[in-house]
């Protein structure tokens, strides 16, 4: 009898670690194909994750765009604020100096007025609903309406005329293209309509500044913000260091800074708390589904764990599987779920509220998805490496 | 053939497919320890087809085990065609599995989601058999054990006999120098008991292997070149009742 060749066949058992990659992971996708109810079961734990904390997330976000909209969509590069604001919305006014001292700084292309104020438009048959009124300086539209569906910006020149939210129209008594009604006592005229401009607060109505000074009472040397945008090639940072000496009594910031101002004063309180934990809790249960049912499916199969043991599977090997499992898991769950998003996003989005789920969002729950399944397959796992391959002779 | 066979070789373990001494096993500790090999010296030729038996609980199994490395001996050495595998690390167990064992198993422990063919080419690429050669080895293999036709069935889809020879192939997959079976016609009836075992022999005999078979059959003693007694953790060169 020919001594076999032990040291050739250890090296070659020891070589051959692609083709056992390859041959494990192939083995991995049909154990998990095989029993159909517990695939689909831990699929379906992904997509709830995804589902719920996707869904949260986009009206979050959707919420914060209310916010940040007239920030993130009147043009200007800097804002000049009154102090300590923490928010777009109507506050404290400031002296048009303010303007002019903005106006005279280098690297500056234009520097305009904007004024915000609270008022409320009458309804025919009575009663009142409020509206944020915004002056807007029309020889450069910053701050100006947008998302126009109906009507000319350039209405705004005559002096009664009001741009309102479209989605408002039956609220404030069936208002069309040049109906008439009354805000703060005056007779005004419906000169457009913009589509889902509505923050927090009352929806935004626009006018030019002189017809929004008049309909809320405000001297003509007042207004709320100036709006700045920078000459071609300016250093933002310089200009905002020069506006800042040059108007000490005013805060002086940027339109990406004051975007993230307002968000982090929003969820500092409740929002951040409230949807933090309704988005934790999507993932803390799919998290859970997941978890049993891989545990489960490891404990179903022991006794195949325990021969791929016995034949010679190391724990790398098996781990590896468990990973291609968990992998996978994620991927077609993130699949599903940002399907089902994406339709619901479709379904609920209205003019009141929009479910943003952007890009980043989009690429980052795979990734997510994939961190929280090799998570929740730790348990699974340290059974398998825990199991001994002598079991299999019991 | 017989472990004397082999006394005039320079290096005497060198040669023997098997050469266990003074293992013992102890299972559990302190009042609980139970101690079910009391010191095995266990010699095995190559080439041998050796059956290994003895009453219930008298440590078989445990000896099986130690010799495919899923079970490491609490003292003693053990030699696997001249290769020390009592002193290797716990983690380099696989490798020596993949490299020198294949396992038969009272249940035939085949993958459930696996066709035949599967189920042997895994064993085949788990040695290192490349991708584009495993398959028509396996499919070979399953030719040999009668199962040409039923090659892609799960094991779902076969009967108990079917299966154990698609167990059979599976062991003998990549030529493994030593095959080591568990009572492998415990599931079976007699007359599919004596044909497994018989095509283990046969084919292990072609491939030049090594056998180890625990069994409390009988019926099947005959195919044996050799029959070993253990009895309370000791081999036994008189049993207490010949078969
Ligand atoms: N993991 C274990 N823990 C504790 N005791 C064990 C363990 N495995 C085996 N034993 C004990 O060791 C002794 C030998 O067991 P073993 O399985 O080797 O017997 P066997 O000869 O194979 O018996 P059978 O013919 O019933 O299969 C038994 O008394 C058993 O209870
Ligand atoms: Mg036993």
């Amino acid at each position: 009898m020919n001594a076999p060749d032990v040291q050739a066949r250890l090296r070659a058992a020891r070589g051959g670690r692609l083709t056992r990659g390859f041959a494990t992971t192939i083995l991995a996708v049909r154990m998990m194909l095989f029993d159909k109810a517990k695939f689909i079961g831990t699929v379906l734990g992904v997509v709830f994750a995804v589902v719920l904390a996707n869904q949260q997330l986009g009206i979050l976000f959707g919420l914060l765009q209310k916010n940040t909209m007239l920030v993130d969509n009147a043009g200007a590069d800097l804002w000049i604020v009154p102090p300590n604001t923490t928010s777009a919305a109507p506050g404290q006014r400031m002296s048009t100096q303010l303007l002019y001292q903005a106006q005279q700084t280098p690297g500056i292309a234009r520097a305009s007025a904007l004024v915000m104020a609270g008022t409320s438009i009458a309804k025919p048959g009575g009663g009142s609903e409020a509206i944020t009124l915004i002056g807007v300086d029309l020889e450069t539209m910053l701050g100006g309406p947008w998302n126009i569906v109906a009507g000319d910006r350039a209405n705004l020149r005559h002096v009664d005329t009001l741009f309102f939210e479209d989605a408002q129209r039956d609220k404030f008594g069936g208002i069309n293209l040049w109906s008439v009604r009354e805000v703060g006592g005056y007779r005004v005229r419906v000169g457009g309509f913009t589509w889902g401009l509505q923050p927090f607060g009352p929806p935004y109505t626009f006018a030019s500044l002189d017809t929004a000074r008049t309909l809320v009472g405000m001297p003509t040397d007042q207004l709320n913000f100036v709006l700045v945008t920078l000459a071609p090639g300016a250093d933002r940072a310089a200009v905002i260091a020069a506006l800042r000496t040059a108007i000490p009594t005013a805060d002086v910031i940027s339109r990406e800074d004051f975007h993230s101002l307002i968000v982090r004063n929003l969820l500092k309180d409740q929002l951040g708390v409230s949807f933090g934990t309704s988005t934790s809790f999507g993932l803390i249960i799919g998290f859970i589904i997941v978890a049993l049912s891989m545990f489960s499916s490891v404990i179903d199969n022991l006794r195949e764990f325990g021969t791929l043991k016995a034949i010679g599977l190391t724990n790398l090997d098996l781990t590896r599987m468990l990973m291609v499992q968990s992998v996978l898991y994620a991927a077609i769950g993130s699949l599903i779920g940002l399907g089902l998003v994406g339709f619901m996003a479709a379904g609920i989005s209205s003019a009141n509220l929009a479910v943003i789920v952007p890009h980043w969002l989009v690429l980052l729950t795979p990734c997510v998805m994939t961190g929280l399944c090799m998570l929740a397959s730790l348990l699974a796992l340290r059974r398998v490496r825990k199991l001994e391959p002598g079991m299999v002779f019991r | 053939m017989s472990a004397t066979n082999t006394a005039g070789a320079i290096d005497p373990s060198a040669t023997l497919a098997v050469r266990a001494r003074g293992v013992r096993k102890v299972f559990g500790s302190g009042a609980l320890a139970y101690e079910a090999l009391r010191g095995v010296d266990f010699d095995v030729a190559q080439g041998e087809f050796m059956m290994l038996v003895g009453p219930s609980g008298s440590g078989k199994t445990t000896l099986l085990s130690i010799l495919g490395c899923v079970l490491t001996a609490t003292a003693g050495e053990v030699s696997l065609f001249g290769e020390r595998i009592d002193t290797r690390k716990e983690r380099d167990l696989p490798l020596i599995r993949r490299a020198l064992v294949g396992f038969v198993f009272q249940g035939h422990n085949l993958i459930a989601s696996l066709s035949a063919v599967d189920n042997v080419r895994l064993v085949l690429e788990a040695r290192g058999t490349p991708r584009r050669q495993s398959r028509a080895e396996a499919e070979e293999l399953l030719a040999r054990v009668g199962l040409a036709d039923k090659r892609w069935n799960r094991p779902g889809e076969l009967s108990g006999g079917q299966r154990q020879r698609v167990a059979i192939a599976r062991a003998v997959a990549g030529a493994p120098p030593l095959v080591l079976a568990d009572e492998p016609t415990a599931a079976l009836d007699a007359h599919a008991g004596l044909e497994a075992t018989e095509l283990l022999l046969e084919v292990c005999r072609e491939r030049g292997s090594t056998v180890v078979v625990v069994t409390h059959d009988n019926r099947i003693y005959h195919l044996a070149d050799r029959i070993v007694h253990i009895e309370d953790g000791h081999i036994i060169d008189a049993p207490q009742e010949t078969p």
